[in-house]
């Protein structure tokens, strides 16, 4: 199978997935309205009825009919997502780039929060009160603007909209990986639970802060309005006291608001639930004529760069699978081919990691070289070695210098010029031509003319460390595979008969050996950048675990497996200390 | 019962006739620190820690004053302490007898509440030390041991909170140490696997988390690099890593969910189950199930493999599981009830084909630990166990006791389907009083494959002691 087609049979199985849970998220609206209505109609003296009264409430036509926009903006809202977490994860360099890129995608999902928030709270208003019912009530026998209805209406909007900027405005979309791999009937419960109870809490500063805000424009807004419907003007809620002595209003806005939140987080949890479910993947392609047609091999998964979703559970799976003692799946990637004798399931597989390893590690190198500071650190000249010193007193002359660095300490003694590199080897420089010393000149002139423009350096100039950001969010699927490999290394030595993996020992070795010395080096200016630290610290403690893991078990063969220098002492100090 | 190994026919290990299981002195030991706690608590006891407030002079307060202080400083129950004080109420007797009114009815509605949900009253150390595995933990010198999985380091945690740290040929002057305000009451630690010097140790604040590198030496680092409070504030009594250092597990005894954690990306995951606090944790060596007991007399067994599936257990009347232990193939569980002095066994291996895993398990009494006399001087082993430690080839357990002094080693003999034990020999200390505080064996390091056990005895003295 080509890496197009099992890109498609993944994102076809993942999409079934989206499905399933665009359905359930239809289904929590009505176990919401239920909720909502059980708080709003509570009758301490007559249970019964007040169970019973609610319920054929939800069962009625009317809950029916009117939840059909409600549903609608759900799906629109599910496929937003759904776009979301499948779509590919190009890097943006430039802030305009990225909202060339993602500026109508955030704006649709935008829209779709708003309208969300806006719908639920038209659907919950009508069951409430005829004074909250409707947008126009009878007053002293004359149509007016209902300030309540405005407010729960309001409160709908804000509501979705403090959602979307608290949580997905600046933040990619990404799957999460539980903790511990539990069913899905009990993970559904747990998170039931805790929306509920968390969303009570997070509900109270949008409440308040939605009530300071109509208090100050709220009668502005209602004046709008009853001139745009040519009605009166409803003076319930104007001054500050109409507002907050109103304890009905604003508890049914406290509440709404607390649905809405917890609806717009489990619907953002079916989808994380459902999509880390495992991928029904195989390490060895069946090669029957019945074999089914869209098995997908791991190596595949691994190899499908454009879903980032699908190489994070190809990782997650492989991962799975290597920590499994006694599974046939494991045994598999140390088998033979019939006929051939080739260990292909385990070249496939050694190979497609060691590139995506080695790519990562370069584009990690790459994007390093870009921060000011480590810049900064390398161009330094080495501390010289006049007399012999250990190596732990030369790292620390390095990050003295690092740090130095960092915080604009210059070195009292300015650095030597390398005269090599400044005189050419004849004595003879070549002198431009006035002409092209006018051209530099204005060109350099209209260069810092046009960086002083307000925002065009924010928009259009590459933030520093905003490459090596991108990769560490997005580094999963080598967290994942590192510890993968290295733990199919580690059983290598008792379950690997032919001896498959041990020829491509130092290369594993090497390239994640590459890698935490890049992270090494990044560790020390990971505070100046935006990356995300946990992404960091997640990825540097499981390739170094990976690497402690192969050299511990190989540890009396590392010096067979590795040419002497630099690389080897390394790892046997990492292994012997 | 009568079939039941015991420990009647136990002759003491200076009697044994066969000389072979007599070298239990090997010169490898002689390059193991000489550890005794209680020369270094001396040295530099708990006392002469320095603490900010000491070189203050105190001041005189008015009465409401001194209350609002106390309020910001200790929290609600000191201020009302406060306000109880006999210099309060001396100074302000209404404000006294206020104070006195209010108290009366928190205790009122605190011992409702006790009634109600027994398992909320509060974590005093004394309740720590019902639940933990160390002996006299309140006041035992040496509180925990724990080696590092994979090179010769040995931590120890002291009841100054200070954890001192042992290398191969090193005393008490190289000895690294870690010490930290967030670090008191230790029930617990352990290294974390796959990493060659990070540390766990759990404490009355939660989880603290050491690097201990050279730089400990220099006197750089003090303070743990990650420090992660329990959810409820609560004490941590239990921790386990798992075997690839990804997942912590902790308990604790005020807290009915066993906590999952992720210390890399500082995730969580509370395993919820509804009935008494968790009190201690095992995770068997391959991680496949996890052994949970509980404060009272259930226990649970999780499938780690199966989508955490949970078995659950109930031991003997009037108990709780106070000691577990894997065997090193991870088929058999060991573990002894609180109320009874009896091994029992759990069996995690399919018998027949056919059955299910599920109902094929019981547990079934395997040693008889009932006290007996040993000697003429009528000198006494067994009672209820406090600490239950298998060496890791397999070959024998040791047993320690909550109320008598010395030390059972059993031989255990490992088949497919079956466990076989015998009482070999005891062990005991340098006085009739010494008792042993803590046992743990070491690890199988590379360059040596014996199994040595870790004694800390009453008396802050560490011994070693190798099984052939």
């Amino acid at each position: 199978m080509s890496t197009s087609s099992s890109s498609n049979a993944c994102k076809l199985l993942l999409l079934g997935r989206c499905l399933r849970a665009v359905l359930l998220s239809v289904a929590i609206q009505f176990l919401l309205l239920t909720v909502f209505l059980l708080s709003v109609n509570f009758t301490l003296l007559h249970p019964l009825e007040w169970v019973t009264g609610t319920l054929r409430l939800v069962a009625s036509w009317y809950t029916w009919f009117a939840s059909i926009p409600l549903v609608a903006s759900v799906v629109l809202y599910g496929v937003s997502l759904c776009q979301q977490h499948l779509s590919e994860r190009p890097y943006c360099p430039t802030r305009y780039r990225w909202l060339l890129h993602y500026g109508p995608r955030k704006l649709l999902f935008l829209g779709a929060h708003l309208l969300v928030g806006l719908l639920t709270a038209w659907l919950y208003t009508g069951y409430l009160h005829t004074d909250y019912q409707h947008l126009r009530y009878k007053c002293y026998a004359k149509e007016c603007v209902s300030a309540y209805h405005v407010y729960l209406l309001g409160m709908g909007i804000a509501a979705g909209c403090y959602y979307f900027v608290s949580v997905h405005m600046r933040q990619e979309i990404s799957i999460e990986f539980p903790v511990v791999d539990q069913s899905r009937a009990e993970k559904l419960r747990e998170l039931l639970y805790g929306s509920f109870s968390r969303s009570l809490v997070r509900s109270l500063l949008p409440t308040l802060s939605y009530t300071l805000a109509f208090w100050l424009f709220g009668p502005l807004m209602c004046r709008k309005l009853s001139a745009i419907l040519f009605v009166e003007v409803d003076e319930r809620l104007e001054g500050f006291f109409g507002v907050a002595t109103n304890l009905r209003l604003l508890f049914y806005g406290y509440l709404l608001t607390a649905q809405i939140l917890s609806n717009m987080h489990l619907m953002r949890c079916f989808y994380g639930i459902l999509l880390s479910e495992d991928l029904p993947l195989v390490v060895t392609k069946q090669r029957a004529a019945f074999a089914h047609e869209q098995e997908i091999t791991m190596v595949a998964g691994l190899g499908v760069f454009n879903v980032y979703v699908v190489q994070c559970l190809a990782a997650h799976y492989f991962y799975k699978l290597a920590l499994r003692k006694d599974s046939t799946q494991r045994a598999e990637i140390f088998q033979l081919t019939e006929p051939g004798n080739r260990p292909a399931n385990w070249r496939s597989l050694c190979d497609q990691c060691l590139s995506i390893l080695g790519s990562f590690t370069e584009e990690l190198t790459e994007s390093m070289q870009k921060i000011s500071v480590l810049k900064g650190a390398q161009s330094l000249p080495m501390p010289k070695i006049s007399e012999p010193v250990s190596a732990s007193l030369m790292a620390e002359k390095l990050l003295l210098r690092q740090y130095n660095q960092m915080h604009g300490i210059r070195p009292i003694v300015p650095p030597k010029k390398e005269d090599a590199v400044d005189r050419a080897a004849d004595g003879i420089r070549y002198m431009p031509n006035w002409c092209e010393r006018v051209s530099t000149q204005l060109e350099q002139a209209l260069q810092r003319l046009i960086q002083r423009v307000p925002g065009i350096v924010y928009l259009f100039n590459e933030p520093e460390g905003s490459k090596t950001t991108f990769l560490l969010a997005n580094s999963l699927p080598v967290v994942y595979m590192t510890q993968a490999l290295a733990q199919i290394c580690v059983a290598s030595l008792k379950e690997d008969p032919y001896g498959v993996v041990q020829n491509d020992l130092p290369a594993i070795i090497k390239a994640i050996n590459k890698l935490r010395n890049e992270l090494d080096k990044l560790s020390s200016v990971i505070g100046n950048i935006k990356a995300p630290s946990s992404s960091f610290y997640v990825l540097r403690c499981a390739v170094r675990r990976s690497l402690y893991a192969i050299c511990n078990s190989f540890c009396d063969y590392l010096g067979d497996i590795l040419p002497p220098g630099e690389e080897l002492r390394q790892l046997q100090d990492l292994v012997c200390q | 019962m009568a079939a039941l190994s015991n420990l009647k026919q136990c002759p003491p290990f200076s009697t044994l006739p066969d000389l072979a299981l007599r070298h239990n002195h090997i010169p490898e030991l002689e390059r193991y620190p000489q550890i005794n706690l209680n020369h270094e608590l001396l040295a530099h006891p708990a006392g002469q820690r320095f603490y900010g407030g000491q070189s203050f002079v105190p001041v005189d307060e008015g009465v409401l004053k001194r209350i609002t202080r106390t309020f910001f400083d200790g929290g609600f129950w000191e201020s009302l302490e406060e306000a109880r004080s006999p210099k309060s109420r001396e100074q302000a007797p209404l404000i006294a007898q206020a104070g006195d009114l209010i108290a009366q009815i928190l205790g009122l509605a605190t011992g409702l509440r006790l009634k109600i949900l027994p398992h909320t009253q509060e974590l005093s150390a004394e309740r720590i030390a019902q639940f933990v595995e160390t002996r006299d933990w309140l006041n035992s010198d040496v509180r925990f041991l724990a080696w590092n999985w994979h090179f010769f380091s040995l931590a120890v945690a002291g009841v100054d909170d200070v954890v001192r740290i042992y290398f191969k040929n090193s005393s008490a002057a190289t000895a690294t140490v870690l010490k930290s305000p967030s670090q008191t009451q230790i029930t617990c630690m352990s290294w974390r696997p796959l990493c060659s010097a990070e540390i766990v140790i759990g404490c009355r604040q939660g989880l603290c988390f050491w690097e201990v590198d050279s730089s400990l030496h220099l006197g750089r680092t003090n303070a743990p690099s990650k420090v992660f409070k329990h959810p409820a504030n609560l004490p941590i009594t239990s921790l386990q890593w798992n075997k690839d250092g990804t997942q912590l597990a902790t308990a604790s005894i005020g807290d009915r969910s066993i906590i999952i954690w992720q210390p890399d990306n500082g995730m969580m995951q509370p395993l919820k189950r509804l009935g008494p606090p968790g009190s201690l944790l095992k995770w068997s060596p391959e991680n496949d199930w996890l052994f949970a007991a509980t404060v009272d007399r259930v226990f649970r067994v999780w499938n780690c493999n199966q989508q955490w599936t949970t078995e659950r257990w109930v031991c003997g009347p009037g108990g709780h599981v106070q000691t577990a232990c894997w065997s090193p193939c991870g088929r058999f569980l060991l573990f002894v009830s609180s109320a009874e002095p009896i091994i029992y066994r759990l069996q995690f291996v399919q018998q027949s084909l056919l059955s299910s895993s599920a109902d094929e398990k019981e547990i079934l009494p395997i040693a008889d630990l009932n006290a007996c006399s040993i000697d003429a001087n009528r000198t006494l082993i067994g009672g209820p166990a406090q600490q239950l430690a298998w060496d890791p080839h397999g070959n024998y357990l040791v047993v320690t006791f909550k109320s008598t002094n010395c030390i059972a080693v059993f031989r255990t003999f490992i088949q497919k389907f079956d466990l076989q034990i015998s009482a070999a020999y005891y062990l005991s200390g340098e006085t009739a009083t010494e008792h042993p505080s803590f046992i743990c064996f070491q690890p199988l390091y590379k360059d040596n494959d014996r199994s040595v056990l870790t004694i800390a005895w009453s008396s802050g003295r560490i011994q070693y002691y190798a099984f052939d």
